[in-house]
């Protein structure tokens, strides 16, 4: 059977693939866009607005499933699909490390459930090495940059208020809703202590844009959003990317390998399709790796050749090198001032409608840890779910005790959670374990992992400023945020999704894997879209970054295909 | 070779999906103000007409015995009183006996921990625990909720969990209740999330969220709340 060849050939459908696919498919440019999951169908598989009461097992799932730690990630009504462990598609920890790999394997991928902060690097970010000799810089500035983050701003819709504020440069911004109650306390005591809370950005609509309809305040993003208020690659970027009629979805389909000409350059790709359990073929011109920063090292480091026996476009050995995850650390606490108080609806637009960024870029002679993080907040009166009223019932033990409690307390719990940059180790990579093959036949991978005293220091900073923060409010901290995760001071690595660094860009083909455009500095018709690209990981989440790298590279490109250089 | 969608059904919602729909349209056109939480209320009071707590349900895995008692202990557990009806009016026994009817490990705990309490109330007064006298079942819970805070350390008469168990000094009875103590506790939690995840358990709360507005606001009667209580001036 006749391969049919597109001109590119983008490989996963989330932030970095839809961005791509819906740029070149407005340019004209055919797309073939592999994802390894289903199609999404927001009717049918978004939980918006449901309650618990609306299913038989309120959402503990078939047979309790939650009750027994066997329940979806992040909960039933959460839109993913995916989670830390897939069935059939292992991973592998090097001994004595941990690194938990989280996969959401549909269009969209993990855009179709994420938080939606939306923070731009700052001109700092980018020159890290250049400011305190730890490190690499980008070979990007901030002023090369900041014209697609505005491109970004301006399409997927951010919120956020203008406030000159360096390391959290402003954006094009969408107007923020004003802060819940438990917010202007934890601001007040910031304003004691000197950490500036800040309306929220997060890639929400307030007015609406390009048909879609502004965000109605039910607080539930995470669930993904029928009217399109917020930003999901599925919902943003595929769905129109479809509509420009240049841009083929092929689902279900696992790539297994980048393939190579005899003369060094990429033919396409292999993939295993998924229903068939059978190998199929596509061709182009140009090949985008944007299935994350994990899958396409992995990809890479599995298309040898005779031209590139160490994995392609990997001659430096950089493939899967400096990966990085987020620092995370959380307190819970409680705030008397709230008990009581009159009930209002604070679901808001499903996030905190403050946060704090860092606010010490220009202090850290007097700190003992090199770089910055921000602070997301959680609280309010939530939707009651399974598990909600768990701690208090076993306190107040049984009877009307129980309703007296949770009446008292509800929404009296917040909690405070620190993101923070991690800098780059040579003790944390990814390599291919040599023993190991997924049901779909293709070799997994392996992660070695290891936080560096930077990354303890910042977590235990963040400690002491969330302590001071809720008691200057009058609280008390009620202890550590999640248990399961970061009992050791610190984040599992890998848990708070961040998940950047396998295939860096840099200056030179000696010390990076990918030139300034995300362009392979050894095969010039390779390129990526997904945050494998990142230089260093900055304490802002890294969605925005993608999608503004993405759409620079889509539109490099597409000139480089209409030059003919591709 | 590969699967194309043909299109995507991005306009194919359900029925519950396009009462929203039609909802949250208003708001989105400007013609109201805000939609209320009254009327974003109705809209899902249309969707919960769909369904009842009670009456209906047919048992599927426990036994009438076992799904009285249930239906007892969720009276107990979650009693009714002037904010809201009680954990059984909240479906809960419903809740358990789907969740039993599909999962065997917790059919046995449930199961098991009605025999257990069965005999342990027969030890104690001849009756079962759903026909023994209030006052017998409520006897069986407190002495449950003393083991358990003695188990954990709870227990705040007594200086630290590892005192606790000095039993030299505290010259405690061996208590008759520790071996349902497991049980206690998911029936609990059972009943108190099927409760406040009803409507009557959201009310109770006074939960108002799940509504579409086409603004965001916080009432100031809430923020003058906080002050008052905090030690700030303003917010």
């Amino acid at each position: 059977m006749a391969n049919r060849v597109y001109d590119v050939v983008v490989v996963g459908a989330g932030a970095g693939g839809g961005t791509m696919a819906r740029v070149l498919g407005e340019k004209g440019v055919k797309v073939a866009l592999i994802e390894a999951g289903p199609m999404i169908d927001p009717s049918r598989d978004f939980k918006t607005n449901q309650w618990p009461h609306d299913y038989g097992h309120r959402g503990a799932e078939d047979g309790g499933k939650a009750y027994f730690g066997r329940g979806t990630a992040y909960g039933f009504f959460t839109a993913v699909s995916g989670g830390w462990q897939l069935e059939g598609e292992p991973y592998t920890s090097a001994p004595g490390t941990r690194f938990d790999w989280f996969r959401s394997r549909v269009v969209g991928g993990r855009t179709n459930h994420y938080g939606r902060m939306s923070f731009r690097f700052s001109d700092m970010d980018f020159k890290p090495y250049s400011r305190d000799g730890i490190g690499w810089d980008w070979p990007l500035t901030y002023d090369e940059i900041a014209p697609w983050y505005d491109r970004v701003e301006e399409y997927i819709g951010v919120t956020g208020t203008v406030e000159g504020i360096r390391s959290a440069p402003d954006g094009k911004f969408h107007d923020a809703p004003e802060p819940k109650v438990h917010e202007r306390l934890i601001r007040a005591s910031g304003e004691r202590l000197g950490v500036p809370f800040i309306a929220n950005r997060r890639a929400v609509i307030t007015r609406p844009i390009n048909g879609r309809l502004a965000c109605h305040y039910c607080g539930q993003c995470g669930r993904g959003c029928l009217t399109e208020s917020n930003y999901s690659a599925s919902q943003i970027d595929v769905f129109p990317a479809i509509k420009t009629g240049n841009v083929t979805v092929i689902t279900d389909a696992m790539v297994r390998e980048v393939e190579t000409r005899d003369n060094g350059l990429v033919r396409g790709v292999i993939y295993v399709d998924k229903q068939e359990r059978a190998e199929r073929r596509v061709e182009g011109r140009a090949v985008v790796l944007a299935a994350s920063a994990c899958e396409t090292a992995r990809l890479m480091l599995n298309s040898r050749s005779k031209h590139f026996p160490n994995g392609i476009a990997n001659g430096s050995g950089l493939v899967g090198r400096y990966l990085m995850d987020t620092v995370g650390f959380s307190l819970r606490g409680t705030l008397p001032a709230l008990e009581n108080m009159p009930r209002y609806d604070t679901d808001g637009f499903g996030g905190a409608h403050l946060y704090a960024p860092w606010w010490l870029w220009d202090g850290h002679s007097e700190l003992d840890f090199p770089r910055g993080y921000h602070i997301e907040m959680g609280g309010g009166f939530r939707m009651p779910g399974v598990g909600s009223f768990g701690r208090i019932a076993r306190e107040a033990g049984y009877g009307t005790a129980i309703k007296r409690m949770a009446r008292e307390r509800y929404g009296t719990a917040i909690s405070l959670s620190g993101r923070g940059e991690m800098i780059p180790n040579d003790q944390s990579y990814m390599d291919i374990d040599p023993d190991v093959v997924d049901r779909w036949g293709i070799p997994v991978p392996r992660f070695h992992f290891s936080f560096s005293d930077y990354e303890w220091k910042q977590a235990r900073h963040m400690e002491k400023t969330f302590r001071d923060l809720i008691e200057a409010a009058g609280g008390r901290v009620l202890g550590i945020g999640n248990m399961e995760r970061e009992r050791e001071g610190i984040a599992v690595p890998g848990s708070i999704i961040h998940e950047v660094g396998t295939v860096r860009m840099g200056e030179s083909s000696a010390t990076s894997v990918l030139n300034k455009y995300c362009q392979a500095h050894e095969v010039r018709n390779l390129f990526v879209a997904d945050g494998g690209t990142f230089v260093s990981n900055p304490d802002k989440n890294p969605t925005l970054t993608i999608n503004a790298l993405s759409w620079r590279t889509a539109e490099y490109l597409a000139e480089e295909l209409r030059k003919g250089n591709v | 070779m590969s699967r194309t969608p043909g299109f995507v059904r991005v306009e194919a919602l359900s029925r519950r999906a396009a009462l929203r729909r039609i909802a949250l349209g208003v708001t989105a056109t400007g013609l109201a103000e805000s939609l209320s939480t009254a009327d974003g209320a109705e809209v899902h009071a249309q969707v919960e007409d769909e369904r009842t707590f009670r009456g209906e349900y047919k048992v599927r895995y426990f036994s009438d015995h076992e799904f009285a008692t249930l239906e007892r202990l969720s009276e107990l557990i979650i009693p009714a009183d002037e904010q809201g009806p009680s954990g059984r009016d909240g479906g809960a026994p419903e809740f358990m006996d789907l969740l039993s009817s599909q999962n065997g490990e917790l059919a046995d705990i449930l199961s098991g921990g009605i025999l257990w309490l069965d005999a342990t109330s027969r030890a104690r007064n001849g009756k079962t625990f759903a026909a023994a006298p209030e006052e017998a079942q409520i006897q069986i819970l407190d002495d449950l909720v003393e083991a358990e805070r003695v188990r954990d350390g709870a227990d705040t008469r007594w200086p630290s969990r590892e005192y606790a168990r000095f039993s030299v000094y505290g010259v405690r009875r061996p208590s008759d209740v520790q071996g349902g103590l497991a049980f206690f506790g998911w029936v609990r939690r059972l009943i108190v999330d099927a409760y406040y995840t009803s409507p009557a358990g959201m009310k109770d709360l006074g939960f108002l969220g799940n509504a579409a507005h086409s603004e965001y606001a916080v009432p100031q009667k809430a923020i003058d709340h906080a002050i008052a209580r905090s030690p700030f001036r303003d917010l």
